[in-house]
């Protein structure tokens, strides 16, 4: 069928909206990122692309870059794999599936700003639940959020708490609509279950893994609300992401001008790594997107 | 085609804008006073005060963290926008909003009410801490220090004398850190808590943070050997410290999960409060070992951009901040009035004010800068480095120097 | 036939028991909240754990009554179904335009749309406020709202466009065969066919206009705070703080579980039917 032109009218409420909302201070943070702007100084100096050049030449941005690509895939990768496992097992069980669909999605209902706060009270060191707990049996537990190993995967953990529970379900969904009649065929052949998800399952699952993850990575890389409750960024920097980063040059230095070339920054970055990753993934998998 | 589906959608565009109309007024023509605030049970009282004041319905407050509240104010007052009336700011914030011009001069109404509310009362101290070159800009609310607090219990049983000197402190946590519990609590959450703790070891065993030209001197050898302290002191604090706020420093006190150590004093209260304390009656406090530990003034300050009656708002606070008042805020927060502080009642009700008026006297304020928690922003985050051994405690400070001369070159102090 | 229906049976208790552990475990953190809010402070943070006490309600009396949440937890409803309500059809229709479109050109508008959403949200707050306070509109519905609707418009967008991609076009031209002009054909034709994708991108529209915070901070005063505004607002400078934080937080809670115990039939149909095939 021909595109009709009747059609553009349709994208016009959705895209003007976001023209108005998202676009505009889009286009405003790009033009801030230009200039030398403290929010309590009177003027703002035009300053090119130095704010860019400062920052880009930071070992700051590029240490936390890296913590927060340490962590984002970290998150991800726990969250694909233990949604898959547990959408994979749902799939599997033919009984009381409802139920633990309800209750595994539990977490990821709770206003995000109070689920950390839940998880500080199992992770904190002595009287968290955690240590509470072993200490009382005598076991000396690590520092849950003062060792930067331990830091990073509590952090990792309390992402994937929340929102592997998003991953389950699509995951799940996307199994329910798979082809029986070709697994039916494969289990008949005598595939095991690792072959079967390996060969069958995997490969038809890829458009659905590809948006999965990527709404996961797009999300991670903003996260916030679990490094700055339950770490603040420490212990020393191990937990500090460039979204903390961007906090801190943005709401407490209130230097908006850099703050906004950070942003920028982050924004080319995310785009290019989801992009790779897109593009690796149905490549690999023999597809064109 | 497409021109009736664009008359049909024009049509419930309409339909959608006349249903939205009635919602879509002018907030604050004549709306109440707002009054924004950091939430903790001394202010929850103020601003309940504030709200009596005046007839019911003509002040609203809302409460919440100070770090929101501080978000929320800046991002408003530097938009220009009167929608925040009225704001809780401690005096680095304070200074910090006055000198970026958000804050409404409250000269001519103090002179105007000097007699009415006894203003007289507020220690020259205090005045100092709530003016911004040479001009007052807020309504002085509470006084709040931190105080040593120590477990009377252990220190008798284990024969320890009190420290007087930071040597001696070490010593003691050294001693008192036995099984569960910790020698001493150590609050070095960024940014807040590292840099009250830091605070204090810089002025007892450093010479301070800055000289009077506003040069740096926190990486001078006497600063090194405070920071290399509090490095050493981290080996007798609770584990996860590096994320503990004053809550969790609380909890471990109130759970009797160390010993000693730095807190604030409104904390002091909640130690014998069955409610939320184990060990009630066992907590006892003395002035910081050393001294220099940080005060605080902190109070309310009137916007700029405020569209409301500016005399109305200033008697609404002067109210709130009345010597009837603060008499019953006492038990809460230190009254910064003279007449309330000194009266012997106090001493007797509450027996933490001993130590709290003495802990006044050998207290400091944060340096005297508009600037200075951007400067803490980025001392921190290199003293916890250098505390967690992410780098040597000589680098990380001359880092922290260069980057704040930096940063005070920028923003125009050394002309 | 039957050593293979008794594997069977072995298979689906192992996997009910490891199931159930799980899920235990999972929800430790909710349960411990839970617990929390109905102890005082002093028998929450103890060494050893304290499972047997005193519980008080009195946490939950305050959230409810004192504290004025019935009042937020309206707002809280108002914006999330005000955002719902938009968000969700010009959503579907922006998402069949671009179904419609050759993929080489919808592709980069798409990409383009998820581009925007990476942006910090905290970068857009403060012109958002500027803009906000321009109109004169800080601390109304209608403000808050628009801007749910923005930020959730890429993912709504792209939930719905997998679905109307399923939809093969032959439909439309025959309903344009029939007379149906576009709007007709999307309407009456169309839209029918992909419920089950409104219900799930109702469901995530709500979720995110529910739980939002920091849009919510900025843009709200005193009449239209919404609750994880009101909630967060607890939590500074006094334990006890703790425990209203955890009432709040449950209470908060319940009226998306009633709700997604009447979706969720449908949303995993919703979703299986085409969701996330694009």
């Amino acid at each position: 069928m021909r595109w009709q032109r009747g059609l553009w009218l349709f994208l016009v409420p959705s895209f003007g909206l976001m023209a108005l909302v998202l676009l505009w201070p889009l286009a405003y943070a790009a033009y801030l990122s230009m200039f030398d702007y403290h929010l309590g100084s009177p003027g703002m100096r035009f300053v090119g692309l130095a704010n860019y050049g400062q920052l880009l030449s930071e070992a700051r941005l590029w240490q936390s870059l890296w913590t927060t690509i340490v962590i984002a895939l970290g998150s991800v990768g726990v969250e694909f794999l233990l949604g898959f496992v547990l959408a994979f097992a749902l799939y599997r069980l033919t009984f009381s599936v409802r139920v633990f669909m309800i209750l595994l999605f539990l977490p990821h209902i709770i206003t995000p700003v109070v689920a950390t706060l839940f998880l500080k009270w199992i992770l904190t060191s002595n009287w968290g639940l955690i240590d509470a707990t072993l200490m009382t049996f005598n076991i000396g537990p690590p520092d849950w959020l003062g060792n930067p190993v331990w830091a990073k995967i509590c952090v990792i953990l309390a992402d994937a708490w929340i929102f592997t529970p998003f991953v389950m379900l699509v995951l799940y969904a996307a199994l329910q609509a798979l082809d029986q009649a070709q697994i039916e065929a494969a289990s008949i052949d005598g595939a095991n279950s690792w072959h079967m998800i390996r060969h069958i399952i995997l490969p038809s699952l890829v458009p659905v893994i590809v948006f999965t993850v990527s709404v996961r990575l797009m999300d991670v890389f903003r996260f916030f609300d679990a490094v700055y409750v339950l770490t603040g960024g420490g212990p020393g920097t191990a937990t500090e992401t460039i979204t903390m980063y961007t906090y801190q040059l943005g709401f407490q230095l209130l230097q908006v001008g850099k703050a906004s070339a950070l942003g920028i920054i982050t924004l080319v970055i995310v785009a290019a790594v989801i992009a790779t990753f897109s593009h690796l993934l149905q490549r690999g998998y023999g597809r064109t997107g | 085609m497409s021109r009736t589906s664009l008359t049909r959608r024009s049509l419930i565009g309409a339909a959608a804008a006349t249903a939205l109309a009635p919602y879509v007024k002018p907030a604050h023509a004549a709306g109440p006073i707002r009054v924004i605030s950091h939430r903790q049970p001394a202010l929850e009282y103020y601003t309940e005060q504030m709200k009596k004041a005046l007839p019911e319905g003509q002040v609203s407050v809302e409460l919440m963290p100070i770090d929101k509240e501080i978000e929320l104010a800046s991002i408003t007052m530097s938009s220009k926008s009167d929608a925040i009336d009225v704001a809780y700011l401690n005096d680095t914030t304070m200074q910090k909003f006055a000198a970026s011009g958000w804050l409404e001069p409250l000269d001519d109404l103090w002179a105007k009410y000097k007699g009415e509310f006894k203003l007289d009362d507020f220690p020259k101290s205090v005045i100092d801490s709530i003016s911004y070159n040479g001009r007052i800009y807020s309504m002085p609310i509470l006084t709040n220090t931190e105080m040593f607090f120590y477990r009377e219990d252990l220190f008798k049983e284990s024969g320890t004398a009190l420290p007087k000197t930071m040597q001696e402190y070490f010593e003691a946590a050294k001693k008192l850190h036995q099984g569960r519990v910790s020698g001493t609590i150590m609050t070095l959450k960024p940014v807040d808590g590292c840099l009250n703790e830091s605070h204090w070891y810089l002025n007892a065993i450093g010479e301070g943070w800055f000289d009077k030209g506003w040069k740096p001197i926190f990486n001078q050898p006497a600063g090194v050997k405070a920071i290399t302290m509090m490095k050493e002191m981290t080996a007798f604090a609770p584990r996860g410290f590096t994320s503990a706020a004053n809550d969790e420093s609380s909890i471990n006190l109130q759970q009797g999960l160390a010993a000693m150590g730095l807190q604030w004093f409104t904390r002091a209260a909640s130690m014998d409060d069955e409610k939320k304390s184990r060990f009630v009656g066992k907590i006892n406090w003395i002035v910081p070992p050393g001294g220099g530990q940080r005060i605080a003034n902190d109070g309310y300050a009137i916007s700029k951009y405020s569209s409301k009656d500016k005399d109305a708002i200033f008697k609404m606070l002067a109210t709130a901040a009345s010597q009837q008042s603060m008499q019953k805020g006492a038990e809460l927060a230190m009254p910064p009035r003279l007449s309330v502080l000194d009266d012997p009642e106090l001493n007797k009700k509450y027996r933490w004010y001993s130590a709290a008026r003495a802990s006044l006297e050998v207290g400091k304020p944060f340096p005297s800068m508009p600037d200075f928690l951007d400067v803490g922003a980025i001392v921190t985050r290199y003293i916890l480095q250098a505390v967690t051994n992410e780098k040597e405690v000589k680098v990380a400070l001359d880092m922290a120097a260069k980057e704040t001369a930096e940063l005070l070159q920028s923003r125009g102090y050394y002309k | 036939m039957k050593a293979r229906r008794m594997a069977r049976v072995r298979n689906q208790t192992l996997l009910f028991v490891a199931l159930t552990i799980f899920t235990f475990v999972n929800l430790v953190p909710l349960i411990w909240a839970a617990l929390t809010s109905i102890k005082n402070p002093a028998d929450a943070f103890t060494i050893p754990p304290t499972v047997f006490f005193h519980p008080t309600f009195e946490f939950h009396r305050q959230v409810w009554l004192d504290r004025g949440f019935v009042r937020y937890l309206i707002n809280s409803l108002i914006v999330s179904a005000g955002t719902v309500c938009i968000s969700v059809p010009i959503g579907s229709l922006a998402a069949y335009a671009l179904s419609r479109m050759p993929q080489r050109r919808a592709s980069p508008i798409l990409f383009g749309l998820f581009t925007i959403r990476m942006f910090p949200h905290m970068l857009l707050a403060i012109p958002f406020f500027v803009m906000g306070s321009f109109l004169n509109m800080i601390d109304t519905y209608p403000l808050l709202i628009l801007a749910l609707v923005a930020i959730n418009q890429p993912f709504t967008i792209w939930l719905m466009y997998s679905f109307f991609l399923e939809i093969p076009r032959d439909l439309d031209e025959a309903a344009a065969i029939d007379g149906c002009n576009l709007w007709q054909t999307f309407r009456i034709v169309i839209l029918p066919l992909v419920r089950p994708g409104l219900t799930v991108a109702a469901l995530f529209s709500l979720l995110l206009s529910y739980n939002e915070f920091l849009f919510a901070l900025v843009l709200t005063g005193i009449k239209t705070k919404t609750l994880p505004v009101a909630i967060a607002s607890f939590g500074g400078e006094d334990v006890s703080d703790w425990s209203i934080s955890a009432a709040g937080a449950i209470g908060i809670m319940l009226p998306i579980v009633v709700i997604m115990l009447f979706v969720q039939r449908h949303l995993v149909r919703g979703l299986t039917i085409g969701a996330v095939k694009g």
